[in-house]
């Protein structure tokens, strides 16, 4: 049997092999942003053969979701973006063109200067970004650590599909409470007198209650990767169950151990869900604001509470501004991922 | 076969230690909710936090009862029938979407990349800039429909990416296999294509009624006069955080048990009377 | 993947029966939004914080009245928003003093006529003229007689005049709330804040606006610093402020920042904290929780707050003069008893013992030892016979106020380095 094509990131099925060397030399010539047009292109020369252009009209499918889109989405995005120029006024903003609310965002007062302590200091507002992103870093490492081989477990040992969903199921149940209960059902475990504590001071680890448990970064990592995990479980667990099994079977027989085909197939075809997934995440902690309050005892600012924080004495502008700053921000690392992984292609 | 070969000991280990660490795996991710669960039986004198003093469905009692600050039954029935919508408008857009993209049409990358922002615009944010252009507009807001606007566009990109995904795995030669024999676009799609897709569609609709029943960011200024269940949550929590909304948290994670249990009930039925 | 689908999926899809389970969701979805937008015409909405918006006190109102109030509860910052975007959501805002600066000239409300209210005569002077009792000091900030008085366009008037913003309502002085078992003394200070003997164990709360107050009085009050108007500091005295305070968020002072009463509460229940600055309801629901709590009267004044009733800009006809019996209704004593189980004070002492007993009344009002259990409005026994409660009566509280709260000039900058305090 002639060895399947295995490159990182490019992994295909043995059933369309055939169809994805042709797609090759369409590749190199077509890369957009996310990579090259989907696979479905290659079949043009199939279908010449048909008269009838095969599925519904696409207008007529794409129409309601643009629509949509376009009331709820564009519209409200636009007006962000047009607010961002206009002027604040003491209770409410009013239209103007200034760029005087990203100067603010980009660098403080006293920038400029060599002799004040902001001398070439990035301002509060990109620190905040920053420590946002961070944070993110984090809790999507840790989510892929911990997603992976319970996506692992859920797609390849166990064999029914009917046990695969349901334990699936089991795991995502907590998801579907609020997640605001949630956050706050940690402060009786990690509390001064939480469960925790008072379990090691019973068993005599510790004389007296550790406080690092809750309102740190220990405590906030720790919820936020409790609170979206699951999410990075799904499209890994997707990924993995689409892979064929004959090819596994195949690479046995030619003799390659279970690392191997972990690396060379298992690994490369899941990257996809692991993209996904990882998006998910990163998405979801990037727009954080609530759980900091909670867990963390408000001691760190997310850029979703400066946002709050400016909306709230009715300064829509500034406000405005952060929120532009984060959607660039969430936008480059989604890209990032996306060029890493081509899931477009993939799709 | 040979009973217990040293290969088949080696995947029982293998599988055995997978299945511990799915067991720890869900341990961390109920953790919370076993304190919940337990504290929602607090004694009437007792907080949010351990000590237990005593035990009581006194908590329970208050859930049913009328509360102190909002009114969470009627903001649950909200907050559902809401999440049902939008379940609803999220399948049935993610298909149609998923199918177009099946093929290559101008502006393809545009409306992808769209919908893809839906997913990375920060939901207060929307929330402010639709609750302003709706006061110039003059529509006033209300949870039925520009919470629900903002909400579909939240849930879309999640469920367009799952139909993307089956769309994907999916095996076009049955479709055309069914349209050589004569059959038309809409037989077959009622008869090929949707009964293969059901599983991802009843994904994406999962995501969409599990994104928007939890919503809090993006309807905050977008919900009306009325407060959604999330809405309510908070606001009981500004007053006073007590066992009642532990027993809340506890009881709607029974009720999606039950749904896991029944929906493998009626799978299996379902399935069994297939054969 | 099956290549045969199974029959019971192809018959779940068939077209009937999936247009009639969408035709009757959304028949049922807007049915019954329906049936809340018919009630919008009629009856009133009211829009507060958790601490106002209280069921039994808009139920009251509805039996009372004969016409419905509904009422929402929300947080600070969405409560806000909500005032000041969406007036045509609302009929009667409960809202706070320091607010009318943005509220004011964004006209979302309207003026209300002071001949309309029956017992306008009878409210006292802390929110006319701005002391209580002639040797009252009115206090730093934001005070509340001077964002009272409007003329009938909405426009602040320099003196007394027939119109004003808000009606006034409920009010009280804040200051420190402590566990006495465990900081073993009482606490006579604001400078307590920023002992070192209470690191790790102190919560300080997370609105710029009243937090920074806090710190400016601790600070004060060690001698550090004195400020022109706490009310309305100048930068040098912000970046005075946070960079002091900086270096103790960082040596790990403040246990955690609280952004909600339930959480204030919560911190002290669950023995993280062992001070904070709190609201005086909270008192008793940690007492409720079986906590000891006592509220201290720092010998620098207390940091008052005001809170009224607001009329929307949008309301006009039947519901206009729904409004005007709501807010007559709450002048006349009924809920002002209710809060002041919780420590709050009315405009109109007389109207509330009213309807307060002989015992309470002397508890919350007068300052005299409680001559037996008090509850808090919910049932909770809270108060113990014999106790005083600090500061002791009314007029000798409010006759302290340091600072009101207030929204300062330098408020974008007071923010920015607010946030920078709280991520150091």
């Amino acid at each position: 049997m002639q060895k399947p094509a295995v490159r990182f990131g490019r992994a295909c099925n043995v059933t369309t092999i055939e169809t994805y060397t042709k797609v090759a030399h369409v590749d190199a010539t077509r890369r957009g942003l996310l990579g090259g047009p989907p696979a479905a292109l290659a079949r043009d020369d199939i279908k010449r053969k048909y008269r009838r252009e095969p599925g519904f009209p696409v207008p007529v499918l794409i129409a309601p979701a643009t629509l949509w889109l376009l009331v709820f989405l564009v519209l409200p995005l636009v007006s962000i973006f047009v607010f961002s120029f206009w002027k604040t006024t003491g209770h409410g903003m009013a239209p103007a063109f200034t760029l005087e609310h990203y100067r603010a965002f980009l660098v403080s007062e006293g920038f400029f200067d060599p002799n004040k302590p902001e001398f070439l200091t990035p301002s509060i507002f990109i620190r905040t970004l920053w420590t946002t992103f961070r944070f993110t870093i984090t809790v999507m490492a840790i989510c892929l650590i911990l997603a992976y081989p319970l996506a692992y477990f859920l797609s390849m040992q166990v064999q029914d599909f009917k046990w695969q969903l349901a334990l699936f199921l089991l795991a995502m149940v907590p998801f579907w409470t609020s997640y605001l209960i949630r956050a706050v059902a940690w402060l009786p475990m990690l509390g001064r007198h939480g469960l925790i504590n008072e379990f090691l001071l019973d068993i005599g680890a510790i004389d007296e209650p550790v406080s690092f448990f809750l309102y740190s970064e220990f405590s906030y990592t720790m919820a936020l990767v409790q609170l979206y995990v699951v999410l990075a479980v799904g499209p890994i667990f997707f990924s993995l169950a689409k892979i064929d099994r004959n090819l596994l079977e195949a690479a046995r027989d030619m003799g390659a151990n279970s690392f191997q085909i972990f690396r060379e197939i298992i690994f490369p075809l899941s990257l996809p869900g692991i993209a996904i997934g990882m998006i998910f995440v990163f998405v979801m902690v990037m727009g954080e604001f609530a759980t900091a309050v909670v867990v963390y005892g408000g001691k760190t600012s997310t850029t979703g509470t400066v946002i709050l924080s400016y909306y709230v004495i009715a300064n829509y502008p500034f406000a405005a501004v952060n929120a532009i700053m984060l959607m660039l921000a969430m936008m480059i690392g989604v890209v990032v991922i996306l060029r890493v992984v081509d899931i477009r292609k993939e799709l | 076969m040979a009973r217990s070969t040293p290969e088949r000991r080696r995947k029982t280990r293998i599988k055995a230690g997978f299945s511990v660490y799915y067991a720890i795996f869900l341990i961390f991710v109920y953790g919370p909710m076993f304190a919940m669960f337990t504290l929602s039986f607090q004694g009437p004198r007792g907080g949010v936090t351990f000590p237990m003093r005593g035990l009581s469905f006194v908590w329970w009692e208050r859930l049913a009862g009328p509360s102190a600050v909002g009114d969470i039954k009627s903001s649950l029935v909200r907050s559902l029938i809401l999440a049902v919508i939008v379940m609803m408008i999220t399948a049935i857009f993610s298909t149609m979407l998923a199918m177009a993209f099946r093929k290559k049409f101008h502006g393809s990358n545009v409306l992808f990349y769209a919908v893809m922002a839906g997913l990375m615009v920060p939901g207060v944010l929307l929330s402010l800039g639709l609750a302003s252009l709706l006061r110039v507009i003059g529509i006033p807001p209300g949870w039925w429909y520009s919470a629900l606007g903002v909400h579909v566009v939240w849930t879309l990109p999640f469920g367009f990416l799952v139909m993307m995904a089956v769309f994907n795995r999916f095996d076009v030669r049955l479709e055309e296999a069914a349209r050589d024999m004569g059959a038309d676009e809409w037989t077959v799609f009622k008869e090929v294509t949707l009964p293969l897709i059901t599983p991802g569609i009843v994904a994406a609709g999962l995501f969409g009624f599990t994104l928007s029943y939890d919503e809090f960011a993006r309807t905050t200024l977008l919900a009306g006069a009325q407060n959604t269940l999330p809405l309510d949550i908070n606001a009981a929590m500004t007053q006073r955080v007590q066992p009642t909304i532990f027993a809340l948290g506890t009881a709607s994670t029974i009720f999606s048990l039950l749904m896991i249990g029944l929906f493998i009930v009626v799978y299996t039925i379902l399935y069994r009377r297939s054969r | 993947m099956p290549y045969e689908s199974p029959e019971h999926l192809r018959n779940l899809w068939s077209r009937r029966s999936v247009l009639k389970a969408t035709a009757a969701s959304v028949a049922a979805g807007v049915a019954g939004s329906f049936s809340k937008i018919a009630e919008a015409a009629d009856g009133l909405r009211s829009i507060g914080l958790g601490v106002s918006e209280i069921n039994e006190i808009q139920s009251q109102a509805s039996k009372d009245l004969g016409f419905p109030v509904a009422g929402q509860a929300m947080g600070y910052g969405e409560m806000f928003g909500k005032m000041l975007n969406q007036n045509d959501q609302y009929e009667i805002a409960e809202g706070y003093y320091n607010d009318m600066r943005v509220m004011g000239p964004a006209k979302v409300w309207q003026p209300i006529d002071t001949k309309k209210l029956k017992d306008w005569d009878k409210v006292t002077n802390l929110t006319k003229t701005g002391k209580l009792t002639p040797e009252s000091s009115v206090g730093q900030g934001d005070a509340p007689y001077l964002f009272l008085w409007v003329d009938e366009n909405g426009n602040k008037t320099k003196g007394p005049s027939q119109y004003i913003s808000m009606c006034p309502a409920f009010h009280n002085a804040d200051s420190i709330g402590y566990n006495p078992k465990a900081t073993g003394r009482p606490i006579e200070s604001w400078g307590e804040l920023l002992n070192k003997d209470f690191k790790g164990k102190v919560a300080l709360l997370n609105v710029p606006q009243i937090g920074v107050m806090d710190a400016a009085m601790a600070v004060e009050a060690l001698g550090l610093k004195k400020f022109g108007d706490k009310g309305n500091m100048t930068k040098a005295e912000i970046d005075f402020l946070i960079d002091y305070l900086i270096p103790l968020k960082k040596a790990g002072h403040f246990r955690a920042f609280w952004e909600n009463f339930g959480q204030s509460v919560n911190l002290m229940v669950n023995g993280e904290v062992v001070l904070e600055s709190m609201w005086s309801p909270a008192v008793a629901a940690i007492q409720a929780e079986g906590v000891p709590c006592a509220y201290a009267f720092p010998k620098e004044g207390m940091r008052g707050w005001h809170g009224g009733l607001a009329i929307s800009a949008k309301v006009k006809g039947k519901q206009l003069d729904q409004a005007y019996e709501y807010i007559n209704w709450w002048l006349a004593g009924w809920p002002a008893a209710f809060v002041a189980r919780q420590g709050y004070y009315h405009s109109i002492p007389e109207n509330a013992k009213k309807f307060l007993d002989a015992a309470e009344w002397d508890y919350w009002y007068d300052g005299k030892p409680a001559a037996k259990d008090l509850s808090d409005p919910f049932g909770t026994v809270i108060i113990k016979k014999g106790d005083i409660r600090s500061g002791g009566s009314y007029w000798n509280r409010y006759s302290k106020i340091a600072v009101w709260n207030s929204l300062m000039d330098e408020n974008d900058y007071l923010v920015k380095r607010w946030t920078e305090f709280l991520t150091a």
